[in-house]
């Protein structure tokens, strides 16, 4: 059987090896706008065979000589096809068409049926369109927030940024815009993305599976992509909110050659405070805000040639002042974000794209109480190069890339100082870590039949932590602390492992499809949080000699299928994830424990483990779209240093986590949607027993992560109101009335976040009230929850 | 003090997660409870060994006086050794005091003779003046209680003294001010200090306080100092509550108050118990810190503290 299976194999390449072939290739872009085109479809029907554009908008298939009807097609676009007789090696540049807005009909949905013939397991891409239509958090339109209503990913507390996908922490999600690293992707204390719907095309995510070109983090991939602006005529794009405004500008730097974007976004919460708090009040001088700012250009330098310059630079700025007494406190942080790229292509079947980020981030926390100034800071530089190729032979069953990484980062974990008048306190200096992360990948995606289909890749990776740096070892009352100094470039510590990847399809007679799934990664960077909810002060740290990498592997299995022509498409998947050297805080730890102390001296590691089942059920078509997603899982942690050794929940075990999306467009003008989320409680420690000493009330602390607080459920909807598309006009040559489609668009959004206005627990805390004496002294369990009901109105534009 | 504005720094989140959030009681389980024996032993230079047990309570468990006062444990077998010979303490309850007596031993137990003549106060201690505190002496507890022993130790390290003492009228309360010290710390060593205070002005021919009283955040060490001279500022510890007061004078001493400030030198396990019950009440109900249990330097599955103070006593008077 075995043998009559590998001979089949082999005749079939025999089969496909015997005809002479050749090569197509090209880029597929919006007829509209010149953009280029993600994931468009190359399809030859009568061969079966096809290609998937790159996020260059690149494709490259081969095919045997002789005329053959090839077809593309794009999400939302009109599908063409052509008869092409290929007797050379070709190159065929396709603009897809915005399609008449009465011929709905024809749009064609490219990812149609992918999510059941592709190999990826647990990939999800959400386009910026579809996110609009979700109900926005005050007006403001968050792709982060639109991830975190798909299954198997969950929000970190209410209005956050931070997301857990399948149990593992908010730090092993790597966050990419245009390729650079985003470490805190928030604004305000967490409410907002730094992403500006604006300037985004599409997000993608991946939650398992990760492909071998992706690494540095355990649990997925989020790659948000900036729009590129259009290449034929110059746009204008903008909204005014009741928090922010924002307004984006894009048009061609030389027609279908390139195009540049610009996209602003600023709110103005301070101008409102500076309006509002007088002078004379002790206040006066507080005031937050923040801005982002996107850009992007490219240009085709050649026929094999693109050139691409992106940047993204936020800051929020918040400053309290009390001048009654005497106390100042300014928080400013920021992201800062540059990309340059340049993809080129050798002959037609190697496709190279070069890629040099810079990312920085940078939160600062600076008191000043009467006479004490108290800074303290945290920040990461990164310079990283990327060289991927992409290799299309000419069987066309196979795509291969490969492809070196390496970041160069900077980390400064802890920069404390103090002072009082004159005296400087003794804070330790400030220490910077600096460390090198290469990695090594080779993939190939590799249809081995008809039905069967894989992805196998392999990554190697390296991480060195190198001096200078001071490792300090700490004394105890007898013996004062020790250091060990390493001079610059010597190596403190050095970590590598090989991380295996494999993904497959197997498609089922009833076109269902069967999907597996197993990746091993390796994380060098952890993230370090002493609060219950994470937040900016969170300390992003590298692997050190004492912090090891994180490693873990995830095993998944999934059956797909698609039902009504692909109108609905249904999931389920299962999965297994282990995790090992998962950071905590030693218990007890404080803030200032950092100052005079290696950060990683006050951690502990441990390991988890998370399973689940995740359902999902998406409607991609017609008036009524959306879809329902959901999961049931457990994640445990278990730290030798931490509980005893006993193992825990981990504080976003979340056991039941649904959630619904609807859109509802009920004609050209008016479009209606709605979320609504329903997710257990996230665990918390709480004091168990109180006693007393010296006449003070003391708490102990039970079992870590063994209070559940009450389920978190939200329901949002939102009413969008499009102003008429056509205007009539009088033909001034007839004399009749005719319908000129408008240059300038609006449109209005309503939002209204949590409808019956739910008090969802942000956290629980311990209250007391009353005289211990008088004997009316009472012990309480408070809830803190954030947001009530919060309608907000958005006028947005373009021209 | 740098953790002062540390604890200023928490103060200012939790006005701000207090100002966009609202907060209501909820009834939540807390699973895990444990009886656990709490032991608040302090040794005094000069001072007998004064050591009371009581037992921890289940957090919905009415909190009162009363409640705390009926849980004392009278029936355990508790010595202190000096490290050459081991005394055993008595149980003193305040029902059974010699008359005369009571003011003494509500000094001693840190509470006002109206309290010990309320309630049954009851703590274990020696009248032998042989196993009182002196400096330079290592201290061992040892509790034996239904069938299980728990022990500790402290040391009465050599005391240091303030290098001044003044009082300094407040720019916006005239006539009331906050009491600063000036130290110098001895260098090359860990070193850890706490600070509590009384006045002893006369009120109806009493000091108006009676006994002494910790500052908030009472114990620190010389992580930031060490070796320097140092200035700092405590505010009036005893007062701070005192709702029969002006608010604005809350946390003062005023004009003409003779203080005794009791400054001790304390060690590692009294330091870390004295810290962590400070850091204790400035992190629950923060969101941002981790819960944080109460160091105990005992050992055997209890809870408290063996805590052993060197003090000196300096007088301020606030003029």
């Amino acid at each position: 059987m075995h043998r009559s299976f590998l001979l089949i194999l082999l005749s079939l390449s025999s089969f496909v090896y015997t005809q002479e072939k050749i090569i197509c290739t090209g880029t597929v872009k919006s007829n509209e706008d010149g953009e280029t085109i993600i994931g468009a479809k190359i399809f030859l029907p009568e061969l079966s065979i096809g290609a998937v554009t790159n996020q260059y908008g690149f494709y490259s298939i081969s095919i045997p000589k002789g005329a053959h009807k090839i077809e593309f097609t794009a999400t939302g676009k009109e599908s063409m096809s052509k008869i092409v007789n290929f007797q050379a090696d070709t190159t065929i540049n396709i603009e897809l068409m915005i399609p008449a807005t009465d011929m709905k009909e024809v749009i064609v949905n490219a990812k149609k049926s992918e999510n059941v013939t592709s190999a990826n397991m647990g990939q999800m891409e959400l386009q910026i369109a579809e996110i609009k239509k979700l109900p926005a958090f005050m007006g403001e339109v968050d792709p982060i927030k639109a991830i975190q209503m798909l299954p198997g990913v969950s929000s970190v507390s209410e209005g956050s940024q931070g997301f857990y996908v399948r149990g593992g922490g908010p730090d092993q999600n790597l966050v990419l815009l245009d390729d650079a690293v985003v470490y805190n992707a928030s604004h305000l204390f967490g409410f907002f993305s730094v992403f500006n719907s604006d300037a985004v095309k599409s997000v993608n995510l991946t939650k398992g599976g990760m492909p071998a070109n992706f690494g540095g983090r355990l649990s997925s991939v989020l790659e948000v992509n900036m729009i590129e602006g259009s290449k034929k005529d110059f746009h204008v794009r903008g909204g005014l909110g009741v928090i922010s405004s924002r307004l984006e500008v894009d048009g061609p730097l030389k027609k279908d050659k390139g195009s540049f974007m610009i996209s602003g976004r600023r709110t103005y919460v301070d101008l409102l405070m500076k309006a509002f708090i007088p002078k004379k009040s002790p206040f006066h001088g507080s005031s937050y805000y923040f801005y982002d700012l996107n850009f992007k250009a490219n240009y085709q330098l050649s026929e094999r040639d693109h050139i691409y310059l992106s940047g993204y630079f936020g800051k929020d700025e918040f400053k309290f002042g009390n001048k009654k007494d005497n106390f100042f406190v300014n928080m400013p942080w920021q992201n800062g974000l540059a990309v340059l790229k340049w993809t080129h292509l050798f002959g037609r079947k190697l496709f190279m794209d070069v890629v040099t980020t810079y990312t920085h981030y940078k939160f600062a926390f600076n008191t000043e109480q009467d006479e004490i100034q108290f800074k303290s800071s945290t920040s990461i530089n990164d310079i990283g190069t990327k060289i991927g190729f992409s290799y299309f032979p000419n069987n066309s069953r196979h795509v291969i890339k490969f492809g070196v990484q390496y970041t160069y980062h900077i980390f400064n974990p802890s920069s404390i100082s103090a002072k009082q008048d004159t005296v400087d306190f003794i804070t330790g200096n400030s220490q910077n870590l600096y460390s090198h992360e290469t990695g090594l990948y080779i993939l190939d995606e590799w249809n081995i039949t008809e039905n069967f289909k894989i992805n196998a890749g392999l990554r190697y990776s390296t991480f060195t932590h190198t001096g200078k740096f001071t490792r300090i070892i700490k004394g105890n009352i007898s013996q004062p602390d020790s250091t060990i100094y390493y001079k610059p470039n010597q190596v403190v510590a050095f970590y590598h492992g090989l991380e295996p990847r494999l993904s497959m399809r197997y498609l089922l007679p009833d076109k269902s499809s069967l999907k597996a799934g197993f990746s091993y990664n390796y994380q060098y960077i952890h993230l370090a949080s002493l609060s219950a909810v994470s937040m900016p002060t969170d300390i992003w740290h590298p692997s050190t000699d004492i912090a090891k990498p994180q490693k873990g592997w995830q095993a998944a299995l999934g059956y797909f299928k698609n039902f009504l022509d692909d109108m609905l498409e249904t999931s389920v998947e299962v999965y297994y994830k282990r995790m090992d050297n998962l950071i905590e805080f030693k218990e007890g730890s404080f803030p200032t424990d950092n100052i005079n102390d290696n950060t990683d001296n006050l951690l502990v590691f441990g390991k988890g483990w998370s399973y689940g089942i995740e359902f999902f059920i998406k409607k991609t078509r017609g008036k009524f779209t959306g879809w329902i997603g959901y999961t049931l899982a457990k994640t445990d942690r278990k730290f030798n240093d931490l509980n005893e050794g006993k193992v825990f929940p981990a504080k976003y075990d979340r056991r039941h986590d649904l959630s619904l999306v609807a859109n509802y467009d009920i004609n050209k003008r008016w479009s209606i949607g709605g979320g609504f989320v329903f997710a257990s409680g996230n665990t918390m420690t709480l004091p168990m027993s109180w006693y007393m000493q010296n006449q003070d009330l003391l708490f102990e602390y039970g079992e870590r992560n063994s209070t559940r607080m009450a389920p978190y459920h939200r329901l949002d909807l939102s009413v969008t109101l499009y102003d008429k598309e056509f205007k009539e006009k009088r033909d001034p040559a007839t004399g009749e009335m005719i319908q000129k489609k408008k240059r300038f668009r609006s449109n209005w959004v309503l939002s209204v976040y949590n409808v019956y206005s739910r008090s969802n627990p942000l956290f629980l805390y311990i209250d007391n009230e009353g005289s211990f004496e008088k004997g009316d002294f009472q012990v309480k369990v408070k809830q803190v929850s954030l947001f009530p009901i919060i309608p907000t109105i958005t006028w947005n534009f373009e021209f | 003090m740098m953790k002062k504005t540390v604890s200023t720094i928490i103060l200012f989140i939790l006005i701000m997660i207090s100002i966009t959030s609202c907060s209501k009681e909820v009834k939540i389980d807390i699973p895990g409870y444990k009886e656990q024996l709490v032991v608040d032993g302090n040794i005094t230079t000069g001072m007998p060994p004064i050591v009371i047990l009581s037992k921890s309570k289940d957090i919905y468990s009415p909190t009162s006086l009363d409640a705390f006062l009926s849980g004392f444990v009278k029936d355990a077998s508790v010595f202190v050794s000096d490290g050459t010979n081991e005394y055993p303490l008595t149980l003193l309850c305040s029902n059974d005091l010699p008359p005369g007596t009571e003011d003494l031993v509500a000094g001693f137990l840190g509470i006002t003779p109206e309290q010990l003549s309320l309630y049954n106060v009851c703590a274990y201690t020696s009248l032998n003046s042989a196993i009182w505190g002196q400096v330079g002496k290592n201290y061992k507890l040892r509790i034996q209680h239904e069938g299980k022993e728990y022990t500790g130790s402290t040391a009465l390290l050599t005391p240091v003294s303030l290098d001044s003492l003044w009082w300094k009228e407040d720019n916006k309360v005239p006539g009331f001010g906050y009491s600063y010290g000036r130290l110098t710390d001895n260098g090359g060593t860990w070193d850890a200090y706490n600070w509590e205070v009384k006045r002893i002005n006369q009120i109806n021919g009493k000091p108006i306080d009676s006994n002494f009283k910790a500052v908030f955040n009472s114990a620190f060490d010389d992580e930031f100092f060490n070796g320097k001279t140092f200035d700092f500022s405590y505010e009036n510890p005893l007062n701070i509550d005192d709702k029969e007061i002006d608010k604005k004078e809350r946390g003062f001493f005023k004009y003409g108050d003779t203080v005794v400030v009791k400054f001790s030198k304390i060690d590692k396990g009294t330091y870390d118990f004295l810290f962590s019950k400070m850091a204790q009440s400035m992190s629950n109900g923060n969101p941002f810190a981790s819960p944080i249990n109460v160091k105990t330097n005992l050992k055997g599955g209890c809870l408290g503290v063996w805590a052993g103070y060197s003090p000196i006593y300096d007088t301020l008077i606030c003029n």
